[in-house]
């Protein structure tokens, strides 16, 4: 984790994030979700250890199914297939399918995989609205053989895993400057070592290459004073001077933020998201709207705003605006007799406030920032008790 | 793009308590997300473009109803090319980035930062921009 005493701009280097931007990519990092992975038993080789075919484990939501492969492999050679099972297994044919019989994409990090599962199982109409999804174990079903090649997309390698991968990177740099040159501008060994990050669950091997491709949450003017410490509660007041030129490197510069919208049977929708509206003049940090809120949610809000409190060109475009603009009808407009918003948005797992600010969570992760949506009302107990789980969380890693 | 919704707007029923407030508020989100799901009617062009010692098609770019998945794109040009599921193909946008099968042409066009209505793919037999 980098201090940040002095804000240096040479060209290669976006080594330097506010403590709490790294603390929150690490929190993403280590996230995890319980899998519970069943084998067809109607697949199950012959003189296999019958009732112990279920395989459970608590994998992290920055992975992706090729990679637990070689691990569900070995159990099954382990406590489950006899010797000749064990010899003749073809893991190039084994595909997964949900409990409700969805084929699973090999491209799509777990994470996303487990989400989709809690958002349609909330979503259906008569779940609970005051249910909030537990953590129960995804329950995946593992077929050995027969692969529906045609809607799989992707052989189940590691290899072609990597490849849709570092597709998605230069795809999210080409959104965020025009051009993949600081993908291209990677080493090979820099390149390989992202996914050798993703492979071997390593933070900082992952971060100390992703780094120099992902966008810093530094303020946008160069000189300006250093960004409030994450434990600080206290606003920046913005300077007085016009003048200065936007951090090139910054997440309010990139033409576009990489965010995704998935709706809970689709589609999915992206579109353009500028990290700034253009609405002229200059702006105070939103974060002094935020202290006129409920005193609950001012606290994490408070947290999540200071680091990017800077003084920018234009409004800050935030997840309610981007929510409004795309799906209106699920959150209209807010002002003077507006409907009530019918849903809410789930990153990483995590009720998001949808005052937070679109550049700051598109910088959290290299490739696209996924956004769940939620169909019903969240209750102002439940928004709250979400908000406390990660502000311990938050407090518990300082 | 705007979607255009034909949902009738009624305000969530008060008599019941909070619990049917919330009822009614998720059965109007529900409804919300049906007219969401309705597949997008609007075309683009599609440009194919080779690269490298890719071959050139007769006729290079074609209409397409944006709803569709990139995939939809990769076999219509396999079929195409005349090139069978085996045989290696690289598709970009932009000379940029290998867009994920399952994304929407509407989602790639809006990323490609277009305006003129056309969607260029590049296409190539080996990985060019690895």
């Amino acid at each position: 984790m980098s201090t940040f005493g002095g804000i240096r701009h040479s060209p290669s280097t976006f080594t330097s994030s506010p403590a709490s931007t790294t603390l929150f990519r690490r929190l993403v990092w280590e996230g995890t979700v319980p899998l519970e992975i069943r084998v067809d038993s109607k697949e199950l080789p012959a003189n296999s250890n019958r009732g112990l075919e279920c395989y459970f484990l608590q994998a992290p939501r920055v992975s992706y199914l090729p990679l637990l492969i070689s691990e569900i492999k070995r159990f099954l050679q382990d406590v489950v297939f006899d010797d000749e099972a064990a010899r003749t297994m073809k893991e190039e044919d084994w595909w997964f399918e949900s409990e409700e019989g969805h084929l699973l994409k090999w491209h799509w990090p777990i994470g996303l995989i487990y989400d989709n599962h809690t958002t349609l199982a909330t979503s259906r109409p008569g779940a609970s609205a005051s249910s909030r999804p537990q953590a129960v174990p995804l329950r995946l079903t593992l077929h050995l053989a027969s692969p529906p090649t045609d809607r799989l997309l992707l052989a189940p390698s590691a290899e072609a895993c990597k490849q849709a991968f570092m597709g998605q990177l230069k795809e999210a740099d080409f959104l965020r400057w025009g051009n993949t040159k600081r993908m291209t501008g990677l080493r090979k060994a820099e390149q390989d070592g992202m996914w050798e990050g993703i492979k071997e669950h390593n933070f900082d091997d992952y971060w100390r290459v992703a780094s120099k491709v992902t966008p810093t949450t530094l303020p946008a003017r160069p000189g300006s004073p250093p960004a409030a410490q994450s434990s600080s509660m206290h606003t920046r007041p913005p300077s007085a001077d016009p003048q200065g030129t936007p951090d090139k490197d910054s997440a309010y510069s990139v033409r576009s933020v990489p965010i995704r919208l998935y709706l809970p049977e689709g589609p999915v929708l992206q579109d353009l998201a500028p990290p700034v509206l253009e609405d002229g003049g200059w702006s105070l940090p939103s974060i002094i709207s935020a202290q006129s809120r409920d005193p609950r949610i001012s606290l994490l809000l408070m947290h999540l705003l200071t680091t990017a409190s800077c003084y920018y060109k234009g409004t800050p475009n935030t997840l309610a605006d981007l929510l409004s603009l795309h799906l209106p009808l699920l959150f209209p407009a807010p002002g003077p007799g507006a409907s009530p918003t019918l849903a809410y948005a789930l990153l990483q797992g995590v009720v998001t406030p949808a005052e937070a600010e679109l550049a700051w969570l598109g910088a959290l992760p290299s490739i696209n920032q996924d956004v769940w949506i939620h169909p019903t009302v969240l209750r102002a107990v439940d928004m709250v008790t979400s908000l406390r789980v990660t502000v311990a969380l938050m407090a518990g890693m300082q | 793009m705007a979607l255009r919704p034909d949902v009738p707007h009624s305000p969530p029923s008060l008599v019941g308590g909070l619990d049917s407030v919330v009822d009614a508020s998720l059965a109007e989100g529900l409804a919300a997300l049906e007219s969401y799901k309705k597949k997008d009617t609007v075309k683009v062009v599609v440009r194919f473009k080779a690269v490298g010692n890719a071959p050139i098609m007769k006729q290079n770019f074609f209409r397409v109803t944006v709803s569709n998945r990139f995939q939809a794109v990769i076999q219509f040009l396999r079929k195409e090319l005349g090139w069978k599921a085996g045989e290696p193909l690289f598709t970009y946008i932009n000379l940029a980035f290998s867009p994920a099968p399952d994304d929407t042409i509407s989602n790639l066009y809006r990323k490609s930062f277009a305006t003129d209505g056309h969607l260029i793919v590049n296409y190539s037999t080996t990985a060019a921009w690895g």
